[in-house]
Parts: structure tokens; sequence; C-alpha cells
């Protein structure tokens, strides 16, 4: 519960405060979301399975981001910065789909 | 997973235990059976193996809560974040168009602008000229500007109407095309019927002009010209028109008009009021000194 409130204020804060993006923050923001998506999901994954742990949860979320962040930093001076961030996107992304479906069979048993 | 060529526990006796050549499940098996972070497994496996949690900050519920709770803002801040920022950006790119699109077009209008004036100022230069009475080389200059198709001049002539197949047909999109070696085949008859003056979609074809192709546009002296085309020929309509059907360009467009369906229409004109041409710009060339 105090998650999902967290969550929410996190979002009305993001919205309304509207700081602006540094440019070279920009290329890492879609890869930091997507990487947070993940572990959001694999935090109520976690929890539905009851195997929920916060200091996972927190330290997963924090290193998914900066690893994510890292790889599409190196990619960019390396030039293969957009085929590192679809790499990127590709693997955070089956792993979201994945912990979706777990979340979806445990809700829905179906 | 076994590899291959391993006969694994139930094949012949062996002596040293199975060798696992690959113990590590490949990437993309991995990944597409360990969604979850194995950390938490590892995290439940220790608590249940060590009954109460270990010892330090993270093991006590306030914490966790402080913690989970902080980092599910930052999650929300980042999610917040990327929304406006996406809000914002998808009409700043869409703003940044038509801003261009607007600048192009003021300058499109302040060329012609700029062109009427040009053609405006030769005139009163010439009305100036002729009434000091200096009227000897000027004819002759007038003349020679004539011939080269920098005054603009009126007159009886043909009118060709082209334009592009229509697109909605099932056929490519090449098929209906007009290129632009059609347009100067079909000029060049033209001149080759004896017409004295040509403006190709309003501008004036001059001697040095060309009519090239960029992209699907048709550039008439590097100025954009726009379908429907119309080419506006200054001369003897009858005489023009029967010269221009027996031509190489007519009966290549009256083929096109018929095989493809573009529009191919000639039609002789009582009037045809032509503009003039801007001149050619001499970067190197000049006059030799006269001694």
């Amino acid at each position: 519960m105090y998650a999902l409130l967290a969550l929410a204020a996190g979002v009305a804060i993001g919205l309304f405060v509207h700081p602006t993006v540094p440019d070279w923050l920009g290329p890492y923001l879609p890869i930091a979301v997507v990487a947070a998506l993940d572990a959001v999901f694999g935090g109520l994954r976690a929890k539905l399975d009851d195997i929920f742990d916060a200091k996972v949860f927190v330290i997963s979320f924090v290193a998914n981001v900066l690893v994510a962040a890292f790889i599409v930093f190196l990619g960019d001076q390396l030039g293969v910065g957009a085929q590192l961030s679809t790499a990127v996107v590709v693997v955070l992304g089956i792993r979201i789909f994945g912990n979706a479906a777990a979340i979806r069979r445990h809700i829905f048993k179906a | 997973m076994r590899p291959v060529g391993d006969h694994g526990p139930s094949g012949p006796v062996q002596q040293q235990p199975t060798v696992r050549r690959n113990p590590v499940p490949s990437l993309l098996e991995s990944l597409g059976r360990d969604h979850l972070d194995p950390g938490y497994a590892e995290a439940a496996r220790r608590k249940a193996n060590g009954g109460a949690a270990a010892p330090g900050p993270g093991s006590s519920r306030a914490w966790s809560v402080a913690a989970v709770a902080a980092a599910l803002v930052v999650v929300g801040v980042l999610f917040g974040v990327s929304a406006s920022s996406a809000e914002e950006n998808a009409p700043r790119a869409e703003k940044t168009r038509s801003a261009l699109l607007e600048d192009i077009d003021r300058a499109e209008q302040q060329e012609s602008v700029l062109a009427t004036s040009i053609a405006d100022l030769a005139e009163q230069l010439r009305a100036t000229q002729s009434a000091l009475g200096v009227a000897g080389p000027l004819e002759t200059v007038a003349a020679l500007e004539l011939a080269g198709q920098i005054t603009p001049v009126t007159g009886p002539g043909l009118r060709i109407v082209l334009d592009e197949a229509p697109k909605d047909d099932e056929n490519a999109s090449t098929s209906g095309v007009i290129l632009d070696r059609d347009i100067q085949l079909l000029v060049n008859d033209l001149w080759a019927a004896g017409a004295e003056g040509i403006a190709i979609g309003g501008v004036r074809v001059q001697p040095r002009s060309a009519i090239r192709q960029a992209g699907g546009s048709i550039l008439v002296d590097n100025r954009p010209v726009f379908w429907p085309l119309t080419i506006e020929a200054v001369g003897d309509p009858s005489g023009m028109q029967v010269k221009l059907i027996g031509s190489a360009g007519y009966g290549r467009f009256s083929t096109f008009a018929q095989l493809y369906g573009i529009e191919f229409d000639v039609s002789a004109q009582e009037t045809l009021n032509l503009p003039g041409g801007t001149g050619a710009d001499l970067l190197f060339a000049s006059a030799p000194p006269t001694s």
C-alpha cells in the first residue's frame, strides 16, 4: 500500500514540479525508465511470490538503472549507442514481459 | 543443460563424476526463463535458513519500508519527468518543422517580390533611358535583352498543361512520374517549333536555364515549380501546334497520356503574358576593354 502511495507521489512530483532535464541526461532517461519498470515489475512479482526483500529491490533498482545508463553511455562513446540501447531495451523488455505474465497468473489465475 | 555427446549418469560407467561442460545456462535461455531477479530467491532462502533475518540496518521493518518508499518515489519521479519531457518534446519537433516551413515560404515570397521589383526597376530604367534620348545603342540593348529572354513578353501562343498520373492507383508511384528529361525534350521541341519565349510554371526559360529534377519536384532555373505544370510558349499558335504534333516530345507525352493516364493538354491561347527572366549572373566573364 505504502509502495503504491510512494509511486503515486513520485509521479505527481515529476509531473508537477516539471524539472528541466539537462541535455546530457536526455538519452539515458528512457533507458532509466525501462530499467525502473523492470525493477517495479520484479518487485511486484516477488511480493506476490512472498519472497519480496527490500534490500534486493532497492539495490537491484539502483544497479539496473546505473548499469543500463552506463552501457548506453559506453555505447555512445564507441559510436554504437543506438544498438546498445536496443540491446538493453530488449533484455529488460523480455524480463518485464515475463514478470508481467507471472503477475497476471497470480492475479487472474490464468 | 547437457552438452551433445554427454551420456550422463545412465551412460557407460565412468570413474570420475560427470563433467558438466556448460554449467551456466546460455544467456538467451536464461533470458527466457529467469525473469525475476535471482536475488529475491536467494534472499528468501537466506531468510528461511537463518530464521530471523541477518542483522543490519536492512533488517528492521521501518528501514526497509523507508528504503522501498524512497526507491519508489525515485521511480515515480523518473516516470513523471520522462512523461512530461516526452509531452514537451513532441510538439517541439512539430513546431520546429512548421517554423522551418514558414521560413521557406517567407523566403520564397521575398524572392518573388524581389524578382518583380527587378523587372519593375529594369522597366523604369529603360523608360528613363529612352526618355533621355540615348536611343541608338539602348535599342540594341533592348533587342538583345528581348532575345536573351530577359524582358517580359506578351503575345499569342500555346499553353500546355502537364500533370502526373493520379496516385491512388495500385500501380507503383514510379510509373506515373514525369521526369525532367521528358520536359526538356518537350521544351526543346517547342523551341524547334518556333516558340519565341517559353515559361514553365511562371518561370521564364532563358538560354542558360536548366530543367532539373530534385526528388519529386522539377526545378526550372533552380526554382521549384509545382504540378500541374503549365508550359506557355509565345509564337504562332497554329504553326507551332502543327510542328509540335509531329515532334518526338509530343509523341512521347501523348503516349504517356494513353498508357499511364498523365494529364497532357495543349491549347492555343490568344494572349499569353510571360514574365521576364532574371538574367545571367556573370561571375568571371566581363566585357573586353575597349581601346
